[in-house]
């Protein structure tokens, strides 16, 4: 009863840091929307594939949509500095520089880019791990030899023994 | 049943009847086909012209036989003593079959006792008629020959100087044995020589070729061991002596041995009927100066019969107090068994000895009961054959063994004195162990002596003794250790141990090393050396005799061994059990250096280098186990699989190669069958990894962006 609680309140604390993350999201974009809409116009076109992941990611700690952010966000960077940059910061500029081809390529390239990533990082790893399991058993196997060559087969009787 | 007990009954019947002969070991059984090669004999050579053998310090003449002085079953030849010119000696063959008499042997030799033939010495050596190693004694030559010399009609010794001829020497002689603690047991007429020329004293003759009253016609024996079989008469004590000597009075008086008319049963049950003086009396002339000693010693109540003190006063002509010529209660009315009469409890119990089966009915009807108590007013006995009657009933599925039981307990309750008789075995207790060596070696194997020990019929016996007696007591104690030997099926136990630990000069009856007449143990493996050269692969240098014999007659407790020796299917424990064994023997007694033996034992230590799992070890000890054996030394052989330090290191250093080795194996399975959560472990850390590296690589973008912009 009491882990039903302990769990209860844990899952009750992480959907509320969630909510609150979410609604400081959104908090934030409202205000940049007040202060600076030229920045908010470009994050909101630019970081739209990372929205899109962030919306249909429901795997635990959506690494898939964290993925595609940063290199989204790295694409995106540029074009927010080139507009804080200017002396007078308007809509239309904003909206000019990121509608054009080149800079939306970048943007959502550097999106899929960072999916890619998200999935050819498991295999990669998965045949490092598979490399070191064997070179370990390889090892493991040479010890046993060397074992049998000292002691002879009464070893392995002894093993099977011992299991029996 | 009654089939086997009349056999039996057959069977001991002739053996007593039989007169012991000597011209081949076993006393007649065939000898070997071909003697030996004798030059293989250390002890042994035959002369150039193979008519003499070179024996410890004599030189015996094989074609020089001295019948006068053959003695017992054994035969007498001429031998010059090699290293004294003075004296003349003679050479007394044993018997390889029959057990010589050790502690006689140790107390006679080389000492020079009035009224003993002077043994010089004695020695195992091969004996090229009997093609076997065998027993020597040298006797010093008396110097006035036999005294029943069988040529002469003629009465030996005038009646009236047997008192200073014979009974003076002879009890000089007799106190000698008795302050030993021993009896000579092999008195009797025809064992007497003249000391000296002029017949003036006479000397016994051997008494240590044979067990115990073995070569003693049945007449010179007392009722009580009359009934025993010749090899079973026991030790005896000195009041058996006496006897002797009065029976030996008598046959010097008469010139010839009382009853020798009469069968061993009918002097038996004449000596049990009337008395062992009166059975003489009646029907032999006694000389009157005789008459008083005779019958004093010839009493058959032990504790009457006359001893020292009594023969001392008549020599110096006092008079002693008269004996009871027959002391055996005889019954109002008469017992029948298969058709005979008896009317004293030691003659019934014989009758039933002898009539084995037929003896069962009289007594599960309680007639004999009735008998003892009405005809003989015997009470007590009555109440002991009851008791016994009452135990039958208690007896489990083995009705048989246990109406054997009965029979057996029956004929101890009407003669507690008489050997223990168990169908057709009749053995005094303390005559057990020659009686063992008698059947063994005789073709009777052990099992009627396994029969009699295992249904405990020695302990009845003990249980009907009266008063206390040391020598009982002794006896009893000894039993205890039969008993456990014999109940125990291993090797070093059984009846070999029995034989060995109650006879003390048995030599060695292994097939591997019989014909080497082993007695000592010094001697055993200088026996098995030889053996070790025709000795086939597979076999084992220890069998049940060897181990029984070593675990009696050596110094040190090899019962560890002996236990090892219990599962013979543990061929690691078992040779090194053998192996020890024989390294202990090789330590304590020699010789150091034993090729053939050790080269033997080499091959057989196959099993015992397991002992190390190491290969190396393993490798080690078979390079060096050819080296040792070419020095001959067991010691070392052993030592090299009994490296306790290293056994130790090799066993610790095992088991951690064991827990390696299963460890290993265990994280292989693991690794091997690991694959679908490896997978999943994969895809989470590489999406994780995925995630930070995209992370990073913003902060970086980010990172980089304003410093180019800053600067």
């Amino acid at each position: 009863m009491a882990k039903g609680k302990s769990s209860a309140s844990k899952g009750k604390g992480k959907g509320g840091r969630s909510a609150f993350s979410g609604l400081s999201v959104i908090a934030s974009a409202v205000l940049l929307f007040m202060v600076a809409l030229p920045t908010f116009i470009t994050l909101t076109v630019g970081l739209l594939p990372s929205l899109v992941a962030f919306i249909f990611d429901r795997s635990p700690g959506r690494t898939m949509a964290r993925c595609v952010f940063g290199l989204n966000f790295s694409g995106v960077a540029p074009y927010i500095l080139e507009i804080w940059m200017q002396p007078a910061q308007t809509v239309s500029g904003a909206t000019q520089a990121v509608f054009q081809p080149l800079a939306l390529s970048i943007m959502y390239g550097a999106a899929g880019l960072g999916w890619l990533l998200y999935l050819a990082m498991p295999p990669i790893v998965a045949n490092v791990l598979n490399l070191s399991a064997q070179r370990r058993v390889s090892e493991l196997r040479k010890k046993q030899r060397g074992l049998i060559k000292t002691w002879g087969d009464s070893l392995i009787k002894e093993v099977d023994r011992s299991g029996n | 049943m009654a089939e086997q007990a009349e056999d039996q009954e057959q069977d001991v019947s002739n053996g007593a009847a039989t007169e012991p002969v000597m011209d081949a070991p076993g006393g007649g059984a065939p000898a070997p086909a071909e003697p030996e090669e004798t030059s293989e004999n250390d002890e042994a050579t035959i002369s150039a012209g193979g008519k003499s053998v070179e024996i410890g310090n004599f030189r015996v003449f094989l074609d020089l036989r001295m019948p006068e002085f053959d003695m017992g079953h054994c035969k007498a030849y001429s031998a010059d003593n090699l290293r004294r010119d003075e004296g003349s000696a003679f050479a007394l063959v044993t018997d390889p079959v029959l057990p010589t008499r050790h502690d006689h042997m140790t107390f006679l030799t080389g000492m020079h006792m009035a009224g003993q033939i002077d043994l010089i010495d004695y020695e195992t050596a091969y004996w090229p008629p009997f093609g076997r190693k065998t027993m020597v004694l040298f006797y010093e030559k008396p110097a006035g020959g036999r005294v029943l010399a069988k040529q002469t009609k003629k009465l030996p010794i005038d009646e009236h100087d047997i008192a200073t001829v014979v009974v003076e020497p002879l009890m000089n002689a007799m106190q000698a044995f008795g302050e030993k603690g021993l009896a000579h047991r092999n008195i009797r007429a025809d064992n007497l020589f003249f000391a000296d020329p002029m017949h003036e004293k006479v000397v016994l003759g051997d008494c240590a070729s044979a067990p115990p009253g073995y070569d003693q016609p049945a007449v010179y024996e007392t009722a009580s061991r009359m009934g025993a079989d010749p090899a079973g008469r026991g030790s005896g004590s000195i009041a058996d002596d006496f006897y002797a000597l009065g029976m030996t009075l008598a046959e010097l008086g008469i010139g010839r041995q009382p009853l020798k008319k009469l069968n061993d049963q009918e002097i038996l049950e004449l000596k049990l009927s009337k008395g062992s003086f009166q059975a003489i009396a009646s029907q032999e002339k006694l000389p009157l100066v005789l008459i008083e000693p005779v019958r004093g010693l010839l009493c058959d109540d032990p504790e009457e019969r006359w001893g020292l003190a009594e023969l001392n006063a008549w020599l110096d002509g006092r008079r002693t107090k008269p004996v009871q010529s027959n002391t055996e209660k005889r019954a109002a009315r008469s017992q029948n068994l298969a058709g005979r009469d008896y009317y004293t409890c030691r003659s019934l119990a014989q009758g039933i000895a002898k009539n084995w089966s037929t003896a069962l009915a009289p007594l599960r009807d309680s007639t004999v009961e009735i008998w003892l108590r009405r005809g003989l007013g015997d009470n007590d006995r009555a109440k002991a054959l009851s008791e016994a009657m009452r135990q039958l009933q208690w007896a489990g599925a083995d009705k048989r063994s246990a109406e054997d039981v009965l029979v057996a307990r029956s004929i101890l309750i009407l003669d507690p004195t008489g050997p223990v008789r168990f169908k057709g075995f009749a053995s005094m207790v303390d005559g057990l162990g020659f009686m063992l060596s008698y059947d063994v070696q005789h073709g009777r194997g052990p099992q009627r002596f396994a029969d009699v020990i295992v249904r405990d019929i020695p302990s009845f016996w003990f249980s009907r003794q009266e008063g206390y007696s040391p020598e009982v007591q002794k006896q009893q104690q000894l039993y205890k250790n039969l008993r456990y030997y014999i109940q125990q099926q291993s090797a070093g136990y059984g009846y070999e141990r029995c034989l060995y630990a109650t006879v003390r000069n048995q030599h060695c009856l292994s097939p591997m090393v019989e014909e080497e007449y082993v007695v000592e143990i010094a001697d055993l493996l200088p026996a098995l050396e030889k053996a070790a050269e025709t000795a086939s692969e597979e076999s084992w240098p220890v069998d049940r005799h060897i181990a029984a014999f070593i675990a009696t007659r050596l110094e040190d407790d090899v019962e560890g061994q002996l236990m090892a020796m219990q599962n013979p299917s543990d061929e690691v424990e078992y040779s090194r059990a053998i192996i020890s064994m024989l390294a202990i023997v090789q330590w304590r007694h020699g010789p150091d250096n034993l090729q053939n033996l050790s080269h033997w034992v080499a091959r057989l230590m196959e099993p015992a280098i397991k002992v190390f799992h190491s290969k190396a070890r393993r490798e080690r000890v078979e390079t060096e186990i050819p080296k040792l054996a070419k020095r001959g030394n067991l010691v070392e052989l052993y030592n090299l699989i009994n490296d306790e330090q290293e056994r130790r290191k090799d066993q610790s250093e095992f088991v951690e190669a064991v827990a390696e080795y299963s460890e290993a194996e265990s994280e292989v399975f693991d690794l091997e069958s690991s694959g679908p959560a490896r997978m999943e472990l994969a895809e989470k850390v590489g999406q994780q990894a995925a995630a930070f590296a995209s992370t990073m690589i913003a902060l970086l973008t980010v990172s980089a962006l304003f410093l180019m912009h800053i600067f």
